[in-house]
């Protein structure tokens, strides 16, 4: 399969003054594969957020290559054709929305691409239909709550329809009914067939993903699926993540009871191995 | 008690206020056109009956467009100072550049006379005058409606390679982010009280210390603006803006006899502001 | 003691214009010295108007705040007197960091009090310990350079050198990565139960809550709806749902197993009680509906 994205051997570093620059990226190569769930953990300052910004052309390398549908995003031409295929939404709800009403704000990526008004009014329609949002479209969007305005944003890159979303620690900002409601929305644009890549630095929303990438100083230092990652809680704990609270329990109950396993990583694989040990032992 | 912090309670502009009034329903290009004018014919006009023309024209439109008139009142609160200011500075320096009428004082170089004071006077009205029109303009106009209409007619201006789109966009933004950066000045005024900074306490004519006040709230509320600006950049681009590109558009305007009826009537109030020789 | 008295308060936003808005309708609360108070609640309930009553950025409108003797609804008040007392952290309080070294921004509001050179020192040195910053190692450090989470020491450390009596919180960690948000929390925790900091701070984080608070207000459409112990909240899964209030991801797991029929306690929210309560039924051979 071709990948949606690749990079190879990708640098960057952010120019302090005219003698002295931060490396922000150190070499890093991945690739990400059409439906795939991703999440990229790391620390604050990890490097990250830049990362992410590399995958839609945002920043371009300083050396080495990003490659998206097979077009390199240093060439200016295959610009708007990139981030047509991959969408980005951000961490801060209120500095993403451009006009004062929902359904204007989906339009304005459509307008750019220059959709044709009778196909807008229907790529719209289709966008807030999936993000739930359809009885707000005559809205403005500064009266809804926070997990409401990263569901508008998200039907604003829907609408464009990219092959895949990246999502910048968009629910960093959500309490945890806001931030629900923007996980389940991505769960189910996943089981249709996108794209998706979450930065983060909640473990349990990593958990969610199929394949977890971990950066620290600008670098990959794990890149597996969250069972494999999770069960490095000491090397985690070293770079400043966690793991998710249930495979904290999970390992505790094993410690006293062994056959209890310990590589849990979700609330319903608690529940079942909880039946399973339980029916063993009685 | 209104906190003395409650900036955003004074900010008009760039806020919407969805009344439905027919005023609201205007085609909003008509509606720009003719407010520009309006605006522009006001403030070439120095008659005392000219303005008291214009004062009542804005009241009118403030009730048609069913907005409390006192909401529109509050935008001129925090110019007062500047208003008064003002008018002193021109009642001692004008005298002589508008002479003529009757002389009512006369020491040094200040004179003031019947002229100089009708400046002041009517320079001050003209201001809320025109803060009051603009008001009921952005008050009754969504953002959008508002660019549309900047873009379309500044659309002539294309031809003379004018970047019509560029200069709409930025002007939508910046009215967009006026209550914005209200609620963020607030925020920042109230972190810093808390911190023991004064704020409030200073009374309003010790300009000085009012500002010096103000320093530590500043570069951080600068940060704070770049920071917005840049993830509003990052925001717009990965959804495909380009600058000098074409753009389709998801909302069309079509003007019906209504609209056409207030641009003649607007175009009438403005050319007899413009052209009537008022009595006094 | 109560040192905190709030009683049917009440404000509206915006007050006089079209767009009005009533943030606070009757709401009441008593915090003593010496606890630590979680308010929490949906975006809107009101809890950021609530807490700006606390040092006086805003006087009620009606209803009654005192707040450690000094009652808010009388004119005159001092109210720097006030705000020395109750120290108030924004949330994200590192966006409002404004001198360019640590040393001098945590050292402004001592500064502001009028207070002599050598003991703005100390001060701003036991601040910086309070919150884990070394003093000769930071002080004069860069602060644009800082990470995010010593960013919010630093604003945490400016607070704490008022030397406030009450300790109150917007959002602490909001934003932080695991570990910061650990040390921030112990750091938090340590100046509540050692120094006797009063302190009362909002959170979306379930996890935070149970671990920090001592008693919980839950704040819904402007009023008070339910207050106790975290215990007494988390077990109450009826109003969490009304409330739309999350649980901490231990309770959520506990609360699937009572559903299906264990005898769990779901009032155990820090993972070893909750990793406990799991050992217990799985030991005692107990099971839920094994069909």
């Amino acid at each position: 399969m071709k990948p949606i994205i690749a990079l190879e051997n990708v640098s960057f570093s952010y120019k302090i003054n005219e003698n002295n620059s931060v490396s922000v990226l150190k070499d890093i190569s991945f690739s990400i594969f059409p439906g795939e769930y991703v999440a990229i953990i790391g620390h604050n300052g990890s490097g990250k957020s830049t990362l992410s910004k590399h995958l839609n052309g945002l920043l371009t390398p300083g050396s080495g290559d990003v490659w998206v549908h097979g077009y390199n995003t240093k060439d200016d031409s295959k610009k708007l054709d990139i981030r047509r295929g991959v969408g980005m939404v951000f961490q801060h709800p209120d500095n993403q929305i451009v006009a004062t009403i929902v359904e204007e704000d989906v339009a304005f990526g459509l307008e750019n691409i220059g959709v044709p008004r009778a196909e807008m009014k229907q790529r719209i329609d289709e966008a807030l239909e999936v993000v739930k949002m359809s009885e707000f479209r005559k809205r403005p969007p500064h009266h809804l709550s926070g997990g409401q305005k990263q569901r508008v944003a998200i039907a604003g890159v829907l609408a464009m329809r990219p092959d895949c979303i990246v999502f910048d620690e968009s629910t960093s900002m959500l309490d945890t009914f806001g931030r629900n409601e923007v996980l389940q929305v991505m769960r189910q644009m996943n089981e249709m067939g996108m794209t998706i890549i979450t930065v983060t630095h909640r473990m349990s929303e990593a958990a969610e993903a199929d394949r977890i990438i971990v950066v620290e100083d600008g670098k990959i230092v794990m890149d597996g699926n969250p069972r494999e990652i999770f069960k490095h809680k000491e090397m985690l704990m070293q770079l400043q993540l966690d793991i998710p609270a249930v495979s904290q329990m999970a390992e505790m109950v094993h410690n006293k009871i062994p056959t209890f396993s310990k590589e849990l990583i979700h609330e319903d694989e608690l529940i079942n191995e909880v039946n399973r040990v339980s029916k063993a032992r009685s | 008690m209104a906190s003395e912090f409650e900036l955003s309670r004074n900010i008009t502009i760039g806020q919407y206020v969805p009344t439905d009034s027919f005023i609201h329903r205007l085609d909003p290009r008509i509606k720009l056109l003719v407010f520009t004018i309006l605006v522009l014919a006001i403030a070439l006009n120095t008659s005392y009956l000219g303005n008291a023309l214009g004062l009542l024209l804005a009241i009118y439109l403030f009730w048609a467009s069913k907005i409390p008139i006192s909401y529109g009142l509050s935008g001129i609160k925090p110019a007062i100072p500047f208003i008064i200011i003002l008018a002193v500075l021109q009642l001692i320096f004008q005298g002589n550049v508008f002479s003529g009428g009757t002389v009512f004082f006369e020491y040094g170089f200040i004179l003031i006379t019947s002229e100089s004071i009708r400046l002041v006077i009517v320079s001050a009205v003209r201001f809320v005058e025109i803060i009051l029109l603009s008001s009921v303009l952005t008050l009754s106009t969504s953002t959008t409606d508002l660019t549309h209409a900047i873009q379309s007619l500044l659309s002539p201006l294309k031809k003379i390679k004018f970047p019509v789109h560029e200069i709409s966009l930025i002007i939508t933004i910046a009215i967009r982010f006026v209550p914005t950066f209200a609620i963020e000045m607030e925020k920042m005024m109230k972190a810093q009280a808390s911190r023991g900074a004064d704020f409030g306490s200073g009374e309003w004519w010790r300009i000085i210390q009012r500002t010096k006040d103000m320093l530590p709230i500043i570069i951080p509320l600068f940060n704070i603006a770049l920071s917005r600006a840049e993830d509003l950049i990052l925001a717009m681009e990965s959804r495909c803006y380009t600058p000098g590109n074409d753009r389709s558009s998801y909302s069309v305007y079509q003007s019906i006899g209504r609209d056409y009826i207030v641009l003649v009537i607007g175009l009438l109030i403005s050319a007899l502001l413009l052209f009537y020789h008022f009595p006094f | 003691m109560p040192i905190i008295e709030i009683e049917n308060l009440s404000h509206t936003y915006m007050k006089g214009t079209p767009m009005e808005h009533k943030a606070l309708k009757g709401t009441s609360m008593v915090v003593n010295e010496g606890e630590c108070i979680a308010i929490i609640g949906h975006t809107g309930s009101g809890k950021s108007t609530l807490i700006q009553h606390f040092n006086g950025l805003i006087r009620p409108d009606s209803g009654k705040a005192i707040i450690d003797g000094v009652d808010l609804s009388k004119k005159r008040i001092d109210i720097k007197a006030l705000r020395r007392k109750v120290g108030l952290v924004f949330q994200n309080p590192e966006d409002q960091i404004f001198e360019k070294l640590i040393g001098d921004d945590i050292a402004y509001g001592p500064f502001k009090l009028g207070l002599p050179l050598k003991e703005v020192r100390e001060r701003v040195k036991w601040a910086m310990d309070m919150v884990g910053l070394d003093f000769e190692e930071m002080k004069d450090r860069q602060t644009f350079a800082l990470s995010g989470g010593q960013k919010r020491k630093v604003a945490l450390a400016g607070i704490l050198a008022l030397k406030p009596k009450i300790l109150v919180l917007d959002e602490p960690t909001a934003g932080l990565d695991p570990r910061s948000r650990n040390e921030l929390l112990d750091k938090i925790k340590s100046l509540n139960k050692l120094e006797n900091l009063t302190v009362i701070f909002v959170s979306h984080n379930m996890e935070e809550v149970a671990y920090l608070a001592d008693r919980i207000y839950v704040m819904a459409n402007g009023t008070d709806v339910l207050t106790g112990t975290p215990e007494d909240i988390f077990t109450d899964k009826e109003n969490l749902q009304r409330y739309e209030i999350g649980t901490p991801e231990t309770v959520q797991a506990l609360y699937r197993l009572k559903d299906l029929g264990y005898h769990v306690n779901t009032s155990a929210f820090t993972i070893s009680e909750a990793t406990g309560e799991i050992i217990k039924v799985l030991a005692n051979g107990e099971g839920g509906n094994r069909g």
